[in-house]
């Protein structure tokens, strides 16, 4: 408390000072003069004296969410729970927490056949079977997965303003630490922001029973002779934004970012087919005697170790007779050979006694990965890198929703999203072998999205 | 010489920009609008945040308005 009432008294009269400087027939005290070079040097001067008449508060932003996909993959329940604390002299800590329960079944990677197929569960303890002519889907993907963060802003003289932040995680195979820092500052009477960001983040996988060898084959159960230990990758992330305000409605911001991940960046749960160069059939197998395994052959996957990715974004937020237009565009590259493109708009309008609607549509559209195979033939020799992921195959996906949201009497915002969710692509032609003409090759993706949103502040 | 051309166009493009800015923009009492909770870039953090996270774990892209995410071995 002692901290913010001295940072309240240095913003009062840091707000005394710029009065005086404005005013210029004014002449400055020494007392005056000594605080505000006292001011700067410390370099704690409110950009806002406002805030310093304010009351430290806590404001809450909660959020439960479900996401659901067809055919009972993967369900998501998620609680989030951000919480702000402004301090007087426009400094703010922003604390987030993220519980995530998930269920359901996933691809496996492997192609559908007219047969059902066999498989080692990932624990290596017990198989299961995927009927014949469905995407294989492995149903044993359960997860909670607990996320922390912690953030601090707050200005660095009078146009800088600095921000430093953490996080964590954990999953049942998988920690992430991760650290941030951000600058920005005001040009053009504070028309112009431009920001500079980094973020590294330190990731460790952990597999159930150790990490596949890149391309080794799946194995009969109780047999680990193809498993690693734990893995990790590093992320470095850096951003460059431009914000500009351009008149009393409109405000646009761009920014290019670029991630570079380096370490493990397989998925250790999938695999490939091998198939027949001719019938594009995957290849039969035969356990060992005496114990259970696949049913026919599958490759782990294998993605390069790095992976550079390059986007620019742009956004513009409109505001038209009380309605909001939010209009976003998103290009990325990276050298993997994904290029994909992001169009983004949501439109905000007012409703009577502080109620509002929010359309929500967004379209995506990526191309494959170079090392995208739907399958791998048994006639050529094994590539060095190669994944069935069908998120790195071509495929364009569309979100369309809407949001309803209003205002309690106390003065709480509550809303309600309802967003529904597709993907659908396909396997490049030339990749398709025999009868693999006349299969799904590509498992596409239908998903419900809801969440309930409450906001809140307590201490005003 | 295409670097020259290069360095050219960068400049005449930074310079063209930054002056561009100086002439954009309001006075500091023209604000009210542009104060407004849904006139922030991100309005709403956290749904922002869900989305992100659905989307880096459906999709090979991530990040463009932040950092790229992450921190999940969803994908």
């Amino acid at each position: 408390m002692a901290v913010d009432s001295a940072a309240a008294d240095v913003v009062a009269t840091r707000s005394g000072r710029e009065f005086n400087s404005v005013t210029k027939s004014n002449k400055k005290s020494v007392a005056t003069s000594l605080a505000a070079a006292t001011c700067a040097l410390l370099g704690t001067a409110g950009t806002n004296p406002v805030h310093a008449q304010e009351e430290p508060r806590w404001e809450f932003d909660t959020s439960l969410l479900y996401y659901g996909e067809n055919d009972d993959r993967v369900q998501d329940i998620s609680l989030n729970i951000l919480a702000r604390r402004s301090f007087v002299d426009d400094r703010l800590l922003t604390l987030g927490l993220t519980v995530d329960s998930l269920t359901g079944a996933t691809p496996v990677g492997a192609a559908p056949m007219g047969v059902a197929q066999t498989f080692t569960r990932p624990s290596g303890n017990s198989v299961f079977s995927a009927p014949a002519n469905i995407t294989p889907l492995d149903d044993t993907f359960w997860d909670t997965r607990y996320a922390v963060s912690a953030g601090w802003q707050q200005p660095l003289g009078r146009l800088f303003r600095g921000s430093a932040g953490v996080s964590f995680s954990n999953e049942y195979d998988y920690t992430h630490i991760g650290a941030n820092l951000g600058l920005t500052r005001d040009f053009n009477q504070r028309n112009t922001t431009v920001s500079l960001g980094v973020a590294f983040a330190q990731d460790d996988i952990d597999p159930i029973s150790g990490s596949p060898t890149p391309l080794s084959p799946m194995l009969d159960l109780g047999d680990v002779s193809n498993r690693r230990g734990t893995e990790s990758k590093d992320v470095v992330d850096v951003l460059f934004g431009v914000t500009q305000v351009i008149n009393q409605n409109l405000l646009v911001q761009l920014n290019y970012s670029f991630s570079d991940a380096s370490g493990y960046l397989n998925d250790p749960y999938r695999v490939l087919s091998l198939v027949d160069p001719i019938s594009g059939d995957t290849l039969a197998r035969t356990p060992a005697p005496g114990t259970e395994g696949p049913s026919h052959e599958f490759r782990f996957e294998s993605r390069p170790d790095s992976r550079a990715k390059h986007s620019l974004f742009g956004q513009a937020k409109y505001f038209m007779h009380g309605k909001v237009l939010d209009l976003s565009y998103r290009y990325m590259t990276d050298d993997w050979d994904v290029d994909s493109h992001t169009i983004d708009a949501k439109l905000k309008f007012p409703l009577a006694n502080d109620r509002y609607l929010e359309p929500h549509i967004r379209y995506y559209t990526q191309t494959e990965a170079d090392f995208y195979r739907a399958s791998l033939s048994a006639g050529e020799p094994l590539p060095l890198y190669a994944s069935p992921d069908y998120r790195l195959g071509d495929f364009d996906a569309l979100t369309a929703g809407i949001k309803y949201g209003w205002r309690t009497d106390s003065g709480h915002d509550l809303s309600m999203r309802l967003e529904y969710y597709m993907q659908d692509g396909e396997v490049p032609g030339n990749q398709l072998i025999g009868n693999q003409l006349q299969r799904d090759m590509y498992p596409g993706l239908d998903a419900i999205i809801f969440n309930f949103s409450y906001r809140f502040g307590i201490g005003r | 010489m295409s670097i020259t051309i290069i360095r050219f166009v960068f400049s005449v493009f930074v310079l063209g920009f930054l002056s561009a800015c100086s002439t954009l923009g309001v006075e500091p009492w023209e604000r009210d609008v542009l104060a407004k909770d849904e006139m922030q870039l991100v309005s709403d953090p956290l749904e922002a945040n869900i989305d992100d996270h659905i989307y880096f774990s459906k999709e090979a892209s991530s990040g463009g308005r932040g950092f790229g995410g992450g921190g999940c071995g969803c994908n």
